[in-house]
C-alpha cells in the first residue's frame, strides 16, 4: 500500500494549494484516513482464527457459546399472524423472525437461527446476525464494514398487522436509519418487501450500504438435513447440504447480472508473464433467482428477487463457511464506496461515498414447496409458471434450428493502418447453405458477425452497411431474402454496446465510471486492444438507426449482443446513472426494436426474455466452483419450450461427446461458429482465438449433429420439461409433459434405467 | 514392532470403511482457465483446453493435509504425500482411499519423497531432522543418511534437505536449503558417501556486472548486492536417469535437463518466474508447475506445447490452485498438483485433443513420421494454428519429399530449419527443370540489347531517349543525384566537390534519404523469410520513418555542433549532404541483398552477409573519409570529432529524457490539481 506515495501528493497538493491551506490538509488527512480504514479491513479478515473440528465444525475465536436453554425462544414465544390454506405463519417480534408451518405435514421452515440450534461456536456478532431477520451493513465516515442486526444493535420495532401478514417499522436509533418491512403470505408464497419511501437515514455520514433480507430463511446445521441450495450460476448448480468440514472460505455471492463495471477496477488481475490472463471470468447471474430444498422433510423454497434484482447479489454460503450452517439469501445493495483517483498515476486516492442510494423498492418472493414438488424440478416449474403467469416470458416458436455462425471479416494491421482479412463472403455463405441444404438439413439459424464496414472490431453499427470484402450490402441483402424462403435464418449481428476508439470517435458518449474516469475494456489482442462502452442512450440512437436503414430494405433478422448482458452504473457531466436507469434504457431500446425486427439476443438476462426470439449461447455448464456439488440444466428446464436455446460454440469444446449429450439432456440445439477459409488467416487479428472455425473440419459433424438433435428436438415439440432426475447409475432422465422421457448415459459403461437399456455415452428416447 | 503391523492393519480396514474424500466433478463444460500455447515468434496464442480439472483430493480415508509439500505417484497409481505439518507420509489412492502412513513419529517436518520403482523403497527428505530417510515398502527405516562429513561438503554448511530423487543405482541426488553449491549427491555405500555437487548453477554475469568489478574498488565491490548462484527449487528424474531442476529467476535455465555429467540439454522458449515443481512426463515430455498455479507442457526440445491453469482469483474454482508445491504425472498422463495452502491434490485429466497430441509426439519421436500425420492432421484440425503441430507436419511432408507442403507448415510454424531446407529442394527441382529455359532468357535478353545497340550506331533509334536524359543532367537535382555514385567511388574527390565545388544541396541527398528509407523498410517487411527479423503480418512504418528521420536530424545537428567549435569547414548543408551521401552504398546494394534473401537458403546464406558487410564497411569509409575531407582535418581530428558526435548524441538524448521527465512531473501535479478540483465539486 503506498501509502507514502500518497503522503507525498497530499503534501504536494498542499503546497500548491496553500490559499486554500485549511480544506487541503483535511484532505491529506483524510487520505491517511482511508489508507488506514483499509488495512483495518485486511488486518480484521485475518483476525478471524477458526478452528476445525473433527466432526467438521468450525469454531471462530471468541465464541459465546451455547444459548442456556432457560433463555430459548421458543416456538411459544411466536406469534400466530397470517394463516393460508397451505401454511401458517409465526412472528417473534424482537428478531422479526417467522416461522412457516406447513399445514399438512407440520414440518417447519425456519428464517432465523433457532436458540436451540445455536452450536454456539460464534462470536457476538455473528450471533447477532443469525438470529436477525434483517442485517444491515452500514456506512460510517467511509468505512463499509458496520454490522447493524436487530439482536447487537439498539433498535425499535413497531409490528402493524395486516390482512395476511404484518408490517414492521424498524429504526435503528445508534446509526439513526430505518426501514418498514412487509411480510405477507399468499398461499403458498410468502412475500418480503421493503418499499423505497420507507427507507430514511437521518444522520449525515451514517448510511444504509447493503441489506440482507432473512439470511437464514431455510438454514440447515452442517449435514443435519438431505437437500441443496440451488445458485443461478451457468445453467444452474446445487450445492448439497452436506458437512463440508471447514473446506471452503466463501461461499457464492455474485450481483445478479453481472459485476458493476462502474464500480469494480479491472487492473488488478493476476498475469502470467505480465500479459496473460488465464483466469476465464465466472458466468454472469441470469435469472435473480435462488433455491432451497430438504429432500427428506419434502420442504423447499424458489426465492425470486422481484424489486431491487439490479443492484442486489445472491449469496449462498456452505456450512464452514464462518459458521456451520448453510444458507442462501438475497442481499440488496443501496449505496458503495469507491476510490477516488486524484491523478494518472493513481498513487493518490480518496475514498469516496456514493452521493444518494438506488431508489427502489425490495421485494423477495419465496414460493414454498412441498411434497414432491421440494427439489430442482419442482422450483423449475414453479419459477415457469410464475415467469408465464406474470407475461415475463410469452411462449416463442420453438421449432429446431441448427445454428451455424459465420465471421465475415476482421482486419489486420498493414503498412500505416489496417487491412482486411476476409474469411467468409456473401457468396461463401451462399455456398455453404446450399451444400447443407443438399444434405437434408431443413431449417437454419445464423448468426453473420463481422459483417459491417471495416470488419467485426468496427464498433459501434450505426449503418446498413456490409462491408465491400464480403459482396457488398446489395449481395447480403439478397442472400438474407433468399435464404429465408428456404427456412435459413440469416441474422445480421449487432454489439450495440462497444465502442472501438481507435475506429470510431469516442469523445463524447462513453461511459464514465461513478469516479469519472473512463471505463476501458482491456484485451490482449492484437490490433484493437482498448473498447469503450457507449451510453444507454447513445446505444439506443445508435442501434435504432441501424435498424431504420436495416429495415428499409426489406430485411429484419437481428442479433443484439451486448446491451442483452452488460449492466452498469455510471456517471456523465456531474449526474449518475443506475443500474436501474441502465436496464430500464435498454429495455425501452430492445422492446421497441422488437416491434420492428425478428430479434433475438445473446445470454439475455432475465427482464429481457420477453423481447427475444431465441436464447443465444445458453451456457451448459458453471463456472466450476470448488463448493458447487452438482450442476443441474435448471434454465434449460425452466425454458424449453417456451423460448428455443442455442448453446456455446461446438468448435471450442475439449469433450466433444459430453457436450453433445449435454445439450441432448437439457434441450439445447447446438451452434457452429464457421469461417470459410482456414483459421490460420485471423492469426494477426483481433480474432486470433477463434483456431478452428473451417467449414471443411465442421460440415460432417453440422450434418450429424443436425440430424440427431433434431429427431429429439421433434419428439419433444412443444413440450415442457417436469421432471429431471440424475440416476445412480450415471444416467440423467429427462421427462416432459407429452409423456416423452430421454435417457442420458454419461458413464463409460452401458446403463439400464426404467428398462431402457442406454449404450455407454449416448442417449435413447422412451416413454415415460 | 507387532504393535505397528497391527496398526497398520487397523489402517487398511479403516480406509475400505471409511467415505472417501474426493470430489469427482461429473460434467464439466468449461474450465475457469484458460489454455494457450506459444508461437515460433514466441506470442501466445489460446488453444483447445489441454487438461481437465478432474478430481480434487482433500483427505486420505480420514486423514487429511496439513500444509503439504511434495507428492511422487507410483506407476501402479498409488499416490505418496510428504504431510508435512503431520510429520506424515499418506500413501493412498486417486479415489482418496488410505492405503498406509509411513514415518508417523520418526519424521519431523518431511518436504520431499521419492519411492524407487523396482522395490518401492521410500525416501524422505527431511528438513528439521537434517537426514533423509529410506523407508522400505513395510514402512521400516532401512537408512538414515545425515550429513556427510567429507570436506569437499563444506563445514560450515547445514544440511537441509527439502527435495530427493534416486536413480537405478541408489544415488541420491539431494536439494538443499540455503546451499548454494548445488545439488548434494549421495551413493548409499558405506552407509552414505557423498559424492559430490552436480548441476551447479552460475551466478549471474551481465555486463553490468563486470563493468562495476573492473571499476569499482574492493570496498565498493564487498557492498554490492552478494552474487551469489541460486540453488535449484526442485528437480525430478526420468527413466533414463537424466536430471530435471528448476530454479526461479534462471531466466532460460529455469528449466534444465541434465545428463550424468551435469551438462544441460534442454533450452525452453518460455519459462516460469516462480516454478515450484519438475516431472517428466511419458512422451519425453516435461511439465513444470508454477508455484502460482500455472502448469506448463514441453516437448523435448523445450518448445513449450501449453501453459495453463492459473491462481485462484478469491473465487474458488475447481482448477485453480494458490500454492503448488509438487507436479507428478502417471501413466495416463493424468496430472497431479499438490497445493500447500490448499492442503489438496488437484488432479488434470487430458483432453481428447492432448491424448491426440500425445500420440502425435510418440510417433514422430520414433521416427514414424507418415504415421505421426494421422493425429497431427486431427490435432491442426481441431486448432490450425497450434504451432508444434504444424512444425512437426512440415518435417512429416519433407520426409515424404513433399516440399511444397513441408514448405508452407515449416513457414507456419516459423520453423527456419525446415523451411530453409524444403526450399531448397523446391529450388533445386526448379534448377532441374528450368535451367535451360533460364538460359535461353537470358540469351534472349543478351540479344535484344545487342541488336538495340547495333541499330542505334546504324540508323540511331535512340537518339532521342539519349538526347532527353542529356537533357536531364543538366538540370542540378539530377546531375547532384548522379554525383552521388561518383562520390561514392572517389570518396576524397567527392568530398571536395561537396565542400568547395557547391555540390552540397537539400534537394538531392533528401531524395536519396527518402530512396533509403523506402529501401529499408521494403527490405525489412518484405526480404525472404529466413532474413526476417519482424513478425510476419506486422507492421509499425510510422516508427521506422521516425527512427530515419531522428538518427538523421540527430547525427547532423551534433555532427555541425562539434564541428563548428572544432574549426570545421562544413556547414550544416555540407554535413547533411555527406551524411545522406554516405548512405549511397546502401542504396546501390540492399536490392541486390533483397534479391538474395528470396532465392537463398541458409546454406548460402553467408552471401548475403557478404553483402551486407560489404556495405556497412563501404557506408563507415564513405563517412570517416567525407567528415574529415569536408571539413578539412588531419586523420586524428576527425576520429575525435566522430568520438565527440557521439558523445553529443549520448548527452543530447540524456537531456531529452530528463527535459521530458520534468514535464511528466508538471503534467502529473497539474493532473493532481484536477483530480481535487473534481474530487471538492463532485463534477
Amino acid at each position: 500500500m503506498a501509502i507514502k506515495n500518497k503522503k507525498v501528493i497530499a503534501w504536494i497538493l498542499a503546497a500548491a494549494m496553500i490559499a486554500a491551506a485549511p480544506n487541503t490538509i483535511s484532505l491529506a488527512a483524510q487520505v491517511e484516513d482511508a489508507a488506514a480504514a483499509d488495512e483495518a479491513e485486511e488486518s480484521g479478515a485475518q483476525a478471524n482464527g477458526e478452528t476445525v473440528l473433527d466432526n467438521g465444525e468450525v469454531v471462530m475465536e471468541g465464541a459465546v457459546g451455547k444459548v442456556d436453554e432457560s433463555e430459548w425462544v421458543t416456538l411459544d414465544d411466536y406469534e400466530l399472524v397470517a394463516e393460508s390454506s397451505t401454511y401458517k405463519m409465526y412472528l417473534y417480534e424482537p428478531r422479526l423472525s417467522i416461522i412457516l408451518e406447513n399445514k399438512e405435514t407440520g414440518e417447519l421452515l425456519e428464517s432465523t437461527l433457532n436458540d436451540a440450534k445455536d452450536d454456539g461456536n460464534s462470536n457476538k456478532s455473528w450471533n447477532g446476525y443469525m438470529k436477525s431477520g434483517i442485517v444491515i451493513q452500514a456506512i460510517v465516515g467511509t468505512v463499509n464494514t458496520y454490522q447493524v442486526d436487530l439482536l447487537t444493535c439498539d433498535n425499535t420495532i413497531e409490528v402493524t398487522k395486516t390482512e395476511n401478514g404484518f408490517s414492521a417499522k424498524v429504526f435503528f436509533t445508534e446509526y439513526q436509519f430505518g426501514l418498514t418491512v412487509n411480510v405477507s403470505l399468499e398461499e403458498d408464497q410468502l412475500i418480503v418487501n421493503i418499499p423505497d419511501d420507507s427507507i430514511i437515514e437521518q444522520k449525515e455520514g451514517s448510511y444504509i450500504s447493503m441489506i440482507s433480507l432473512y439470511p437464514f430463511m431455510g438454514y440447515t446445521f452442517l449435514d443435519d438435513e438431505e437437500g441443496y441450495m440451488l445458485i443461478p450460476d451457468g445453467n444452474g448448480a446445487l450445492i448439497h447440504l452436506n458437512n463440508k468440514e471447514g473446506r471452503y472460505s466463501t461461499g457464492f455471492s455474485q450481483m445478479i447480472y453481472g459485476k458493476d463495471i462502474g464500480f469494480t477496477d479491472s487492473a488488478t488481475q493476476a498475469l502470467l508473464w505480465d500479459e496473460v490472463d488465464m483466469v476465464r471470468s465466472a458466468n454472469q447471474v441470469i435469472a435473480p433467482i435462488f433455491g432451497m430444498a430438504h429432500t427428506n422433510q419434502n420442504l423447499g423454497y424458489l426465492a425470486v428477487v422481484e424489486k431491487g434484482d439490479k443492484r442486489a447479489s445472491v449469496e449462498a454460503h456452505p456450512n464452514g463457511v464462518m459458521v456451520n450452517y448453510n444458507r442462501c439469501f438475497a442481499r440488496f445493495l443501496l449505496r458503495d464506496i469507491y476510490i477516488q483517483p486524484l491523478n494518472n498515476s493513481n498513487s493518490g486516492t480518496v475514498t469516496n461515498v456514493e452521493a444518494d442510494r438506488t431508489h427502489t423498492d425490495l421485494q423477495v418472493r419465496y414460493m414454498l414447496l412441498s411434497g414432491e414438488d421440494a427439489n430442482y424440478s419442482g422450483m423449475a416449474v414453479t419459477y415457469r409458471n410464475y415467469l408465464l403467469d406474470n407475461g415475463l416470458v410469452t411462449i416463442k416458436d420453438n421449432g429446431y434450428n441448427t445454428r451455424v455462425d459465420f465471421l465475415g471479416t476482421d482486419r489486420e494491421e498493414f503498412l500505416m493502418g489496417t487491412k482486411a482479412v476476409t474469411v467468409t463472403t456473401v457468396d461463401n455463405v451462399e455456398e455453404i447453405y446450399k451444400e447443407l441444404q443438399a444434405a437434408g438439413i431443413s431449417s437454419m439459424l445464423s448468426v453473420y458477425k463481422g459483417w459491417q464496414k471495416g470488419g467485426i472490431y468496427n464498433l459501434p453499427i450505426s449503418k446498413y452497411k456490409a462491408d465491400s470484402h464480403i459482396g457488398g450490402t446489395g449481395a447480403l441483402t439478397k442472400l438474407i431474402k433468399e435464404s429465408e424462403e428456404n427456412n435459413y435464418h440469416l441474422y445480421l449481428y449487432n454489439d450495440a454496446l462497444r465502442l472501438n476508439p481507435s475506429t470510431n470517435s469516442s469523445t463524447f458518449n462513453v461511459v464514465k465510471k461513478v469516479n469519472k474516469r473512463t471505463f476501458k475494456d482491456e484485451f490482449w489482442a492484437n490490433v484493437y486492444k482498448t473498447f469503450m462502452y457507449q451510453t444507454s442512450k447513445k446505444s439506443d440512437s445508435t442501434l435504432k438507426k441501424f435498424v431504420k436503414s436495416y429495415t428499409k430494405k426489406g430485411v429484419s433478422n437481428l442479433a443484439v449482443e451486448g446491451i442483452s448482458n452488460t449492466l452498469f452504473s455510471s456517471s456523465s457531466r456531474g449526474s449518475f446513472m443506475t443500474r436501474y436507469d441502465c436496464a430500464a434504457d435498454y429495455e425501452s431500446t430492445l422492446a421497441s426494436i422488437d416491434e420492428n425486427t425478428n430479434l433475438i439476443l445473446q445470454q439475455p438476462f432475465a427482464y429481457l426474455w420477453n423481447y427475444t426470439d431465441a436464447f443465444l449461447d445458453m451456457p451448459l455448464g458453471s463456472s466450476d466452483y470448488m463448493y458447487v456439488d452438482e450442476e443441474v440444466p435448471f434454465l434449460s428446464m425452466v425454458l424449453k419450450g417456451v423460448i428455443p436455446m442455442y448453446s456455446d460454440y461446438v468448435n471450442f469444446e475439449a469433450n466433444k461427446t459430453e457436450f453433445f449429450l449435454q445439450m441432448i439432456e437439457s434441450g439445447v440445439y447446438p451452434s457452429f461458429y464457421i469461417t470459410y477459409e482456414n483459421s490460420s488467416a485471423l492469426i494477426y487479428t483481433n480474432s486470433s482465438d477463434l483456431y478452428s472455425t473451417e467449414y471443411n473440419t465442421y460440415k460432417d459433424t453440422i450434418i450429424e449433429y443436425d440430424e440427431k438433435l433434431r429427431e429429439v428436438a421433434g419428439m419433444v415439440d412443444g413440450a415442457l420439461i417436469i421432471r429431471h432426475e440424475k440416476l445412480d447409475n450415471g444416467v440423467t432422465v429427462v421427462t416432459y409433459d407429452n409423456g416423452v422421457a430421454i435417457y442420458v448415459n454419461y458413464s463409460g459403461q452401458e446403463q439400464t434405467a426404467d428398462g431402457v437399456t442406454v449404450p455407454a455415452m449416448s442417449y435413447k428416447v422412451g416413454e415415460a | 514392532m507387532k504393535k505397528r503391523v497391527l496398526r497398520l492393519t487397523a489402517v487398511f480396514l479403516i480406509a475400505f470403511v471409511l467415505i472417501s474424500g474426493i470430489d469427482i466433478l461429473s460434467v464439466h463444460a468449461e474450465t475457469p482457465y484458460r489454455t494457450y500455447t506459444v508461437d515460433g515468434y514466441g506470442y501466445v496464442q489460446e488453444t483447445q483446453t489441454a487438461y481437465l480439472a478432474h478430481a480434487t483430493i482433500t483427505k486420505f480415508g480420514d486423514k487429511f493435509l496439513d500444509t503439504p509439500s511434495d507428492l511422487y505417484v507410483t506407476e501402479n497409481g498409488e499416490i505418496y504425500v510428504a504431510d508435512t505439518g503431520n510429520g506424515r507420509i499418506i500413501v493412498g489412492d486417486l479415489e482418496g482411499n488410505l492405503i498406509k502412513v509411513i514415518g508417523e513419529g520418526t519424521l519431523i517436518s518431511p518436504k520431499g519423497v521419492f519411492v524407487t520403482e523396482e522395490n518401492n523403497h521410500v525416501y524422505v527428505a527431511d528438513r528439521d531432522a537434517a537426514a533423509v530417510f529410506e523407508f522400505d515398502e513395510n514402512g521400516q527405516v532401512v537408512n538414515q543418511y545425515t550429513k556427510p562429513n567429507s570436506p569437499l561438503y563444506g563445514d560450515n554448511l547445514d544440511f537441509l534437505p527439502i527435495k530427493v530423487v534416486v536413480n537405478e543405482a541408489g544415488v541420491m541426488y539431494i536439494v538443499c536449503e540455503s546451499n548454494t553449491n548445488g545439488i548434494v549427491e549421495i551413493s548409499p555405500t558405506d552407509g552414505g558417501t557423498f559424492l559430490g555437487y552436480f548441476g551447479t548453477n552460475f551466478a549471474d554475469q551481465s555486463i553490468q556486472t563486470i563493468i562495476y568489478r573492473a571499476i569499482l574498488t574492493d570496498a565498493q565491490r564487498a557492498k554490492m548486492a552478494s552474487n551469489i548462484p541460486s540453488t535449484p527449487d526442485n528437480l525430478a528424474i526420468d527413466k533414463k536417469g537424466l536430471i530435471y531442476t528448476v530454479t526461479r529467476g534462471d531466466k532460460s535455465k529455469t528449466l534444465k535437463r541434465l545428463n550424468i555429467a551435469g551438462k544441460n540439454l534442454i533450452d525452453p522458449d518460455s519459462y516460469d518466474p516462480i516454478p515450484a515443481a519438475v516431472t517428466a512426463g511419458n512422451h519425453d515430455n516435461v511439465y513444470v508447475a508454477s508455484q502460482q498455479g500455472y502448469i506448463y507442457e514441453y516437448n523435448n526440445d523445450g518448445d513449450l506445447l501449453y501453459v495453463f491453469g492459473g491462481l485462484d482469483d478469491g473465487t474458488q474454482r475447481v482448477g485453480l490452485s494458490t500454492l503448488v508445491t509438487s507436479i507428478q504425472v502417471d501413466q495416463e498422463d493424468k496430472i497431479y498438483i499438490l497445493d500447500s495452502d490448499k492442503c489438496q491434490i488437484q488432479v488434470y485429466e487430458p483432453s481428447e485433443f492432448t491424448n491426440l497430441l500425445h500420440r502425435a509426439l510418440y510417433l514422430y519421436s520414433k521416427g514414424r513420421y507418415t504415421e505421426s500425420k494421422e493425429p497431427l492432421t486431427e490435432v491442426l484440425k481441431m486448432n490450425s494454428m497450434f504451432d508444434y503441430a504444424n512444425q512437426a507436419m512440415g518435417r512429416a511432408y519433407f520426409q515424404e519429399e513433399n516440399y511444397d507442403m513441408a514448405l508452407r507448415y515449416a513457414r507456419l510454424a516459423k520453423d527456419y530449419e525446415g523451411y530453409s531446407d524444403a526450399y531448397w529442394e523446391i529450388r533445386n527441382q526448379w534448377l532441374k527443370k528450368n535451367i535451360v529455359e533460364a538460359l535461353l532468357v537470358i540469351l534472349a535478353v543478351y540479344i535484344v540489347i545487342r541488336v538495340v545497340k547495333f541499330l542505334d550506331r546504324k540508323k540511331q533509334i535512340l537518339a532521342k531517349p539519349k538526347a532527353f536524359w542529356e537533357n536531364c543532367k543538366q538540370k542540378k537535382v539530377v546531375s547532384n543525384l548522379l554525383y552521388a555514385k561518383y562520390f561514392m567511388k572517389h570518396p576524397i574527390d567527392g568530398s571536395y566537390g561537396i565542400a568547395r565545388e557547391g555540390r552540397a544541396s537539400w534537394a538531392a541527398p533528401s531524395i536519396l534519404l527518402l530512396i533509403f528509407t523506402i529501401e529499408y523498410i521494403v527490405n525489412k517487411y518484405l526480404c525472404g523469410f529466413l532474413w526476417k527479423n519482424v513478425r510476419e503480418g506486422r507492421y509499425d512504418i510510422l516508427s521506422d520513418i521516425g527512427v530515419v528521420v531522428i538518427v538523421m536530424a540527430a547525427v547532423t545537428a551534433c555532427n555541425y555542433l562539434v564541428c563548428t567549435i572544432n574549426e570545421g569547414e562544413g556547414t550544416v548543408k555540407k554535413i547533411y549532404t555527406y551524411f545522406c551521401y554516405s548512405l549511397t552504398p546502401y542504396i546501390m546494394l540492399t536490392p541486390v541483398a533483397f534479391v538474395l534473401t528470396h532465392v537463398l537458403t541458409d546454406n548460402e546464406a553467408f552471401l548475403v552477409t557478404l553483402v551486407q558487410l560489404l556495405m556497412i564497411g563501404w557506408l563507415v569509409v564513405l563517412l570517416i573519409l567525407s567528415i574529415k575531407e569536408v571539413n578539412n582535418y588531419t586523420g586524428k581530428e576527425t576520429f575525435k570529432i566522430i568520438a565527440l558526435t557521439l558523445f553529443t548524441i549520448l548527452i543530447m538524448a540524456l537531456l531529452i529524457f530528463i527535459i521530458y521527465v520534468l514535464w511528466a512531473q508538471v503534467f502529473e501535479f497539474i493532473n493532481s490539481i484536477f483530480g481535487e478540483v473534481v474530487y471538492r465539486l463532485g463534477y
